[in-house]
């Protein structure tokens, strides 16, 4: 399989608003893809559509090979998420809220896989803590955790990186890369550009549900163009336009 | 703090409204009045068999019950917010970025809660009965005092729990000890030779014997306990840090005979954690169940007591099948949209937690089974309960999916609902009036129940699910 997520004219409307505009674009396996576009622009819909969090309204998209609308439980059985919001469940604590996520997975020795990332992410001091309790960072930095924990292909994450410190920052990064070194496919949607210069390698540019660009920040690099600024100027063009 | 209160009433409608469109909310009300005003021709009837005084009385306790069960849900510890609003933003977090304080926001939410209820329980329910009376023979005069005294009735149920609800946010010793001493009083009051105490309470006062000092009395049996309330409310300390030892693979292995035990041993850890397994037993099931039993007493003299047992025994079924509620008032389906789980399997789940819970209305049914006729009719008795509160919950599942609390307020689901457990209900009532046995043929309810849960997980399962 050498796209591991493909749409074509992919829409989504609530009521009279279309948050996602015919939309036809693929991801290849193995990329580091990040979507991105100013607020309201249909990224964080583009995620709950592929994870099959929300219906389509019209067009079809396959997340590995598997059609979004027929199977979204299959879809969210194989990937990791990421939500925008965090969301853990109040009452339970975070290795509680790990442990089961890995029981849902079925993974094995989950003991074992949840302390890994209690260390890895440096939050072992708040594993016994209601998930109510937990500041934002260390919400995000569990569910991250969540996302990870059965090793998938595929991790679809919607704003990586808003709540952590520069430290975390350079480390989940860092993760990332190696992450998708090793085989794996992340696709991240943000805003924040000087992110996406620095670790994507595929990125598209989503502008009022619409789909502007697609393209390498390889191909960018050559010409010698940074990708704020060429964010920017497509998004002139297309309001000039 | 107008601008406050005036912006969460705002609110309160469009977190209803948005849920299932301004009309059928909007329509709530008016079925209210249209089955209270075609209920009022009945009035005639009822007097045959039950003396008017009587009545009085149970329609005042049904709307303390109500008061009760407004005030109850949702209102525990300091999880009031988080519990009922789930992931939403709402005014009553004003507090993180305006200079409004935590009391005054409590004292707004206290205030547009009632405003809010009275305008969609109680003034529904006077206007079916005045708009009725013309017909019914009843004064005018009457159908105000009414409408006060059931408005008093109302606010006595509710101030009461919110006293107690703060009391248990503070200490649940204190709570308790004052649940003690209210019951020995209460128990001295009504079972003291001579006294009919029930008389005497206040709001039920205002209908029968009206002045301006029974009236004032009443105002003050709920101005006290709200006052107290304000003044002994809590915001939440955020000083020591409570930490849990993991409960969720040991409690998943004790439950592995259910489907999906990982679930279910979350809901059960959620609900004991929040504070709402014990709060919602008390306020939402054995304070309601009280009420009621106290009030069919009453009927006791008017027919037989296995009866009125039985009765009471489908009513417990049905409160019973709330509990579904409170195992999906305080879970929002985001918490689990980044897992393969699709709605059908959690709704599985949340019958499996509900099935877990049970154990309470069975201990509940037996005890007042004994002692009310000894063991002849306990098979009977847990039968037709099983299969009432089955039944029930198979309804709710069909019509609300994961969202029973807010859904019941749309008037469509709402009447069905009636319908779809009225008619079944009162034709075991019928049956029962023949034979107190006829109760086992509550086990045929078992066969509408499973095909309405299946029908609910198949369109459950093809709706986009709310998240805030």
């Amino acid at each position: 399989m050498d796209h591991i997520i493909e749409t074509t004219d992919l829409t989504k409307r609530y009521g009279n608003t279309t948050a996602v505009d015919h939309i036809s674009f693929s991801v290849r396996k193995g990329a580091l893809f990040g979507l991105l576009g100013p607020n309201g622009s249909g990224k964080t819909t583009m995620i709950r559509m592929l994870t099959g969090q929300t219906r389509v309204t019209s067009g079809s998209a396959s997340v590995l090979g598997i059609d979004v609308m027929a199977d979204p439980v299959g879809i969210r059985s194989l990937v990791g998420i990421i939500p925008e919001q965090e969301t853990p469940p109040s009452f339970l604590t975070a290795e509680e809220y790990l442990s089961f996520a890995g029981a849902i997975r079925k993974i094995p020795d989950i003991a074992e896989v949840t302390s890994w990332w209690f260390r890895f992410l440096d939050f072992e001091d708040k594993r016994d803590v209601l998930c109510k309790d937990l500041s934002r960072g260390t919400r995000q930095k569990l569910m991250l955790a969540q996302a990870f924990l059965h090793r998938p292909v595929l991790a679809l994450i919607d704003e990586p990186l808003i709540n952590f410190d520069p430290v975390m920052q350079k480390k989940v990064k860092e993760f990332f890369v190696s992450y998708v070194r090793d085989g794996g496919t992340i696709f991240i949607s943000t805003h924040i550009l000087e992110i996406a210069e620095e670790i994507c390698s595929e990125f598209a540019i989503l502008d009022r549900g619409k789909l502007l660009y697609t393209g390498k920040t390889g191909e960018l690099a050559e010409k010698k163009q940074h990708l704020p600024e060429f964010f920017f100027s497509r998004l002139q063009e297309e309001s000039h336009g | 703090m107008f601008e406050l209160f005036t912006n969460m009433m705002k609110e309160e409608w469009r977190l209803h409204s948005t849920m299932f469109g301004s009309i059928s909310f909007a329509l709530f009300p008016v079925l209210i009045f249209a089955i209270v005003f075609m209920g009022s021709f009945l009035l005639p009837l009822f007097r045959t068999t039950l003396p008017g005084g009587d009545l009085a009385v149970i329609v005042t306790g049904s709307f303390i019950l109500l008061g009760v069960m407004v005030g109850g849900f949702g209102l525990l510890g300091n999880e009031v917010m988080n519990r009922r609003f789930g992931q939403a933003s709402l005014l009553a977090y004003s507090s993180r970025s305006l200079p409004i304080g935590e009391r005054t926001i409590f004292l707004n939410f206290v205030v547009k809660d009632i405003v809010y209820y009275i305008v969609l329980w109680v003034f529904p329910f006077a206007a079916g009965f005045i708009v009725a009376s013309p017909f019914t023979g009843v004064s005018f005069s009457n159908c105000l005092l009414l409408t006060l005294s059931l408005t008093l009735s109302f606010l006595t149920g509710l101030s009461a729990i919110f006293l107690l609800s703060t009391l248990y946010s503070r200490s649940k010793v204190i709570l308790g000890a004052v649940l003690f001493i209210a019951l020995v009083v209460l128990g001295i009051l009504l079972y003291s030779q001579g006294i009919n105490a029930i008389s005497y309470f206040p709001p039920l006062m205002v209908f029968r014997q009206f002045s301006y000092g029974v009236t004032f009395l009443a105002c003050l049996l709920i101005a006290v306990p709200f006052t107290i309330s304000i003044l002994i409310y809590s915001p939440e300390s955020t000083g020591n840090v409570k930490k849990y030892r993991n409960m969720i693979p040991f409690l998943s292995e004790k439950l592995g005979f259910f489907p999906v035990s990982p679930l279910v041993a979350k809901d059960l850890v959620d609900l004991w954690r929040s504070g709402g397994g014990v709060g919602q037993v008390l306020f939402s099931f054995l304070l309601p169940l009280g009420l009621i039993w106290f009030f069919l007493a009453v009927l006791g003299t008017l027919v037989p007591p296995v009866d009125v047992l039985l009765v009471f025994v489908i009513l417990t079924g049905i409160i019973s099948a709330t509990m579904y509620t409170w195992l999906t008032s305080f879970d929002s389906f985001s918490s689990y949209a980044c897992l393969p789980i699709g709605v059908s399997t959690l709704i599985t789940s949340k019958i499996c937690s509900f099935t877990v819970l049970q154990a309470i209305p069975v201990v509940f049914v037996s005890l007042v089974t004994l002692a009310a006729s000894g063991s002849a009719y306990l098979v009977p008795s847990l039968v037709l309960w099983c299969s009432i509160t089955y039944y029930a919950l198979a309804v709710t599942v069909f019509l609300t999916g994961l969202s029973p609390s807010v859904l019941v307020y749309d008037v469509k689901v709402l009447f069905a609902f009636l319908v779809l457990t009225g008619i079944p209900v009162m034709v075991i009532i019928g049956l029962l009036l023949v034979s107190p046995y006829y109760s086992l043929s509550g086990v045929l309810l078992g066969i509408p129940a499973w095909i309405l849960v299946h029908a609910g997980y198949r369109r459950w399962d093809g709706k986009d699910v709310a998240t805030f």
